[in-house]
């Protein structure tokens, strides 16, 4: 192509990329707009009622201490569906990893098999595992367990086994070439290089889980999600002041501690 | 004890090794040199199968490794240790259970689950080994917390801790001072000797390699210069092998 062709044929593709930015930036207005519509946004009506929300939060004072013992029952309950689901999760993505992971997989097809597996887990949105397990297991925490334990080891195995292809690879090595088996160069070369990784990873997750604990007993898995959501139902502001108060507590306290813990490890 | 014969491996288009034969004896500490790409490592890690070779056959102690899979593999490669170049132990355990991970192969996996449960007679040969490397004191420090000729010491002591036959060791010193390197191996020199070791190092300091080899072989292009008695081994002759890529070195 000469200089005079390209001289030629830039004013011609400038107009046609131009033409291009116009119809991309039209589309996404067009997108925005039918969000907005979809959604029924609308600022003035928060506006309007918002002295509704102000009448809420001034029936929630002074809380109804009525009902603190009973908050911090669900609010360990819901700890506690957390803790099981969480550590169950973290003993099934140990023994997942040692496949999923591309370096110390024993066969591909264990590995794609796997990696399916836990896509698959992860795909499933919480709240329909939940669903679904109340409706297998009956109403109580043990279908949040369940929901938990499944969601979270579709996403910590797959982290683990990211952290595990991640890893130096040397001791790997050495201890296969002194004849160690896969079981043990797990053990002994694969895991002490990770743990830290592995750790600080179950601790956050802990801490995410209990805010999803609180969402499935909103279900009806038992918790303090349960209560709130009642309190809402039957407008009882003073109880719900409670409740957000020892929700609070909650968050905050595993949070901090889940900070503190993985300081500590790193 | 390690017999190799014929070995080739190609990268793609590149041919690495094009026939080589190396065997290693007994007693002998054997000094690979070589210019940097020439081969050496790959050598190092199909003759223990880390690395699949094209053509050739390996023979550790009379096992011929190429022809092995799975169980048989994992007990024929027993007999061989590696010590490489970036030191390869698990940084957060202590240089004792370093060294008793050498002992692995020959556990069954009932008592392998923690260090606690090797029997007595694997911890009492773990420090035995520590020991021999002169590092008793360093048994209950943490690997990452070694330094670099203390770290290689410990490879060693693992090596020992194996009951391995042949060490293969990939340039050992490359990252330590000169009296670490001197100490690492004249180490490796005096298991060789006194242990009745096959040693095979790849290394990249000629005059190391003349104070402590048994023989010296020289790499160039994937094929074997010379192998003989470092005496018999002129200075030209090593010249010769860094000849070409000055720059990369």
């Amino acid at each position: 192509m000469t200089s005079a062709d390209v001289a030629v044929a830039a004013p011609g593709r400038s107009w046609l990329r131009s033409l291009r930015w116009l119809v991309g930036a039209g589309a996404l207005v067009a997108l925005y707009v039918h969000a907005w519509g979809d959604a029924k946004v609308a600022p003035l009506e928060f506006f309007r009622s918002f002295h509704n929300l102000v009448r809420i939060v001034q029936h929630m004072v002074p809380p109804d201490w009525g009902v603190l013992r009973s908050s911090i029952h669900a609010a360990i309950l819901t700890f506690d569906t957390a803790l099981l689901g969480t550590t169950a999760a973290f003993a099934l993505s140990l023994l997942l990893t040692p496949l999923a992971a591309r370096n110390i997989t024993p066969h591909r097809t264990l590995y794609e098999a796997s990696r399916a597996l836990m896509g698959f887990l992860r795909t499933v949105p919480l709240w329909v595992s939940g669903l679904l397990f109340l409706v297998v297991v009956g109403p109580n925490a043990f279908a949040g367990v369940l929901a938990l334990t499944f969601e979270t080891v579709g996403v910590l195995a797959k982290l683990y086994a990211e952290a595990v292809e991640e890893m130096d690879m040397g001791p790997v090595d050495a201890l296969r070439v002194s004849g160690a088996g896969r079981t043990q160069v797990f053990l002994h070369a694969v895991l002490p290089s990770v743990a830290p990784t592995f750790l600080g990873l179950v601790i956050y997750r802990m801490d995410s889980n209990v805010r999803a604990a609180l969402v499935l007993s909103a279900f009806g898995a038992g918790g303090l999600g349960f209560q709130i959501f009642n309190s809402i139902e039957l407008f009882q502001w003073a109880q719900l002041g409670t409740e957000l108060l020892v929700l609070l507590v909650l968050v905050l306290l595993v949070e901090r501690v889940s900070i503190i813990a993985r300081a500590r490890i790193s | 004890m390690l017999e190799v014969r014929g070995l080739q491996k190609r990268f793609g288009s590149r041919e690495v090794l094009r026939g080589i034969d190396v065997s290693v004896r007994p007693g002998e500490l054997t000094v690979v040199l070589g210019a940097n790409g020439s081969g050496k490592s790959t050598l190092l890690r199909c003759a223990i199968r880390l690395l699949e070779p094209d053509d050739g056959s390996v023979a550790l102690c009379g096992t011929d490794l190429l022809g092995v899979r799975g169980d048989a593999l994992r007990q024929a490669r027993r007999r061989a240790a590696m010590v490489f170049q970036s030191v390869l132990l698990v940084r957060r355990r202590s240089a004792l259970e370093n060294v008793a991970f050498g002992a692995l192969g020959e556990l069954p996996l009932r008592q392998s689950f923690s260090t606690r449960l090797f029997p007595n007679e694997i911890r009492a040969r773990s420090l035995e080994s520590l020991a021999r490397v002169g590092l008793a004191d360093r048994a209950g420090q943490r690997a990452a917390t070694l330094s670099g000729g203390q770290a290689q010491r410990v490879a060693i002591a693992r090596a020992l801790c194996q009951q391995a036959s042949v060490i293969l060791a990939d340039e050992p010193v490359a990252s330590l001072d000169p009296k670490a390197a001197d100490a690492v191996l004249s180490l490796l020199a005096d298991v060789a000797r006194n242990e009745r070791l096959g040693v095979l190092v790849v290394l990249h300091q000629p005059e190391l390699a003349r104070r402590y080899a048994d023989r010296l072989i020289g790499f160039l292009d994937g094929r074997i210069a010379f192998d003989r008695a470092p005496h018999a081994v002129d200075d030209a002759e090593i010249e010769m092998l860094y000849g070409d890529d000055d720059d990369e070195r």
